[in-house]
């Protein structure tokens, strides 16, 4: 659920964004995910096939889903008057399934725009025994206190 | 040895035309697709609040990632490989883009992806795909050697204006 938007000046740098946490993750919720998006890569429902063929430990929590959460936290965080505008994320380790995640986030930048201000963040995806899997960073776009709405759709300003 | 032949080389910078997705962003599809990922926003909603700036119901921020699917009548792959026991379950549409014909039957992982958010689709919008192969790499890690395959996507409306810009990673390895 989005949040009301920060202001610009209120973020500082090291700011820790509220953690997103999903989770445990069964196998119910792997073939639903896999259902609504129509992917039917056995590695996340058939876990003969994803052991025996494969060679995988177990069924593994989908890459794709794991990105669901990642953007839903930015825009969570980034409200409805914010702008969840970049995000990159390399899958480093492997989430199996009955693992609960949870998405972080910490303020590394913040570079300041005509109309808006930009916030550099650092983003991550854990389980439960604080193994890191999704290493990223993500620009989400912000309003001055006292600034123009931001314009919509979004299209960046010539330097960002 | 190397595993990056000129033959895969070959597809870096092949595009495919453009694609529109079967279905427009349906209200029932956008229901299913916030619950699988647990994000049941009230703006995902036909009830969603107007004084935004999308004013009314939006898709999840990445459901025009996933807009191509399989239409009616298509070649079902899940029914042909059925008898398959090696067959992985992939294959389903990939926007118009050819199968890498020396990778078929590597295994895929995803590796990961950069995504360029410009607006959320709109309740009823009809969505394009245009993709291409923007590199095709090797890597040599702990595991063996493998192929890193980046795919290049711009999502527009059926009006040309631009939702979402998407570069993923794909590993592929023999399997």
């Amino acid at each position: 659920m989005m949040r009301a938007t920060p202001r610009f000046e209120d973020v500082e740098v090291g700011l820790e964004l509220p953690p997103l946490v999903k989770g445990p993750l069964t196998t119910a919720h792997l073939m639903r995910w896999s259902a609504s998006m129509e992917n039917w890569h056995k590695i996340h429902y058939d876990r003969t096939f994803a052991q025996e063929h494969d060679h995988l430990p177990d069924l593994l929590i989908n890459g794709s889903f794991k990105q669901q959460f990642v953007l839903q936290f930015l825009k969570d965080w980034a409200g409805p008057k914010g702008w969840p505008w970049k995000s990159s994320f390399q899958f480093r380790a492997m989430n199996k399934v009955g693992e609960t995640l949870t998405v972080w986030g910490r303020v590394t930048g913040k570079r300041e725009m005509k109309g808006y201000g930009l916030v550099d963040i650092d983003t991550g995806v854990t389980n439960e025994h604080g193994v890191e899997s999704t290493p990223g960073k993500a620009v989400v776009v912000l309003p001055y206190r006292d600034g123009p709405a931001l314009p919509y759709p979004f299209v960046a300003e010539a330097g960002a | 040895m190397t595993m990056l032949t000129p033959e895969i080389l070959a597809y870096v910078g092949v595009s495919a035309a453009t694609e529109f997705a079967c279905d427009p962003v349906e209200q029932g599809a956008v229901r299913r697709y916030a619950q699988a990922i647990m994000d049941e926003d009230p703006n995902y909603g036909p009830d969603a609040p107007t004084d935004t700036p999308w004013g009314g119901p939006i898709a999840p921020p990445l459901f025009v990632n996933h807009a191509i699917r399989r239409p009616l009548g298509a070649p079902d792959i899940v029914q042909e490989r059925a008898k398959d026991p090696h067959f992985d379950g992939t294959g389903a549409p990939s926007g118009g883009l050819p199968p890498i014909e020396p990778l078929k039957g590597f295994a895929v992982l995803n590796g990961g992806a950069e995504f360029e958010l410009y607006r959320y689709a709109r309740h009823g919008e009809r969505v394009q795909v245009t993709q291409r192969y923007a590199d095709i790499t090797e890597k040599t890690s702990s595991k063996g050697s493998m192929i890193l395959v980046t795919v290049e996507a711009e999502i527009r409306t059926a009006e040309n204006e631009l939702l979402l810009r998407a570069r993923r990673t794909l590993i592929r390895r023999p399997a």
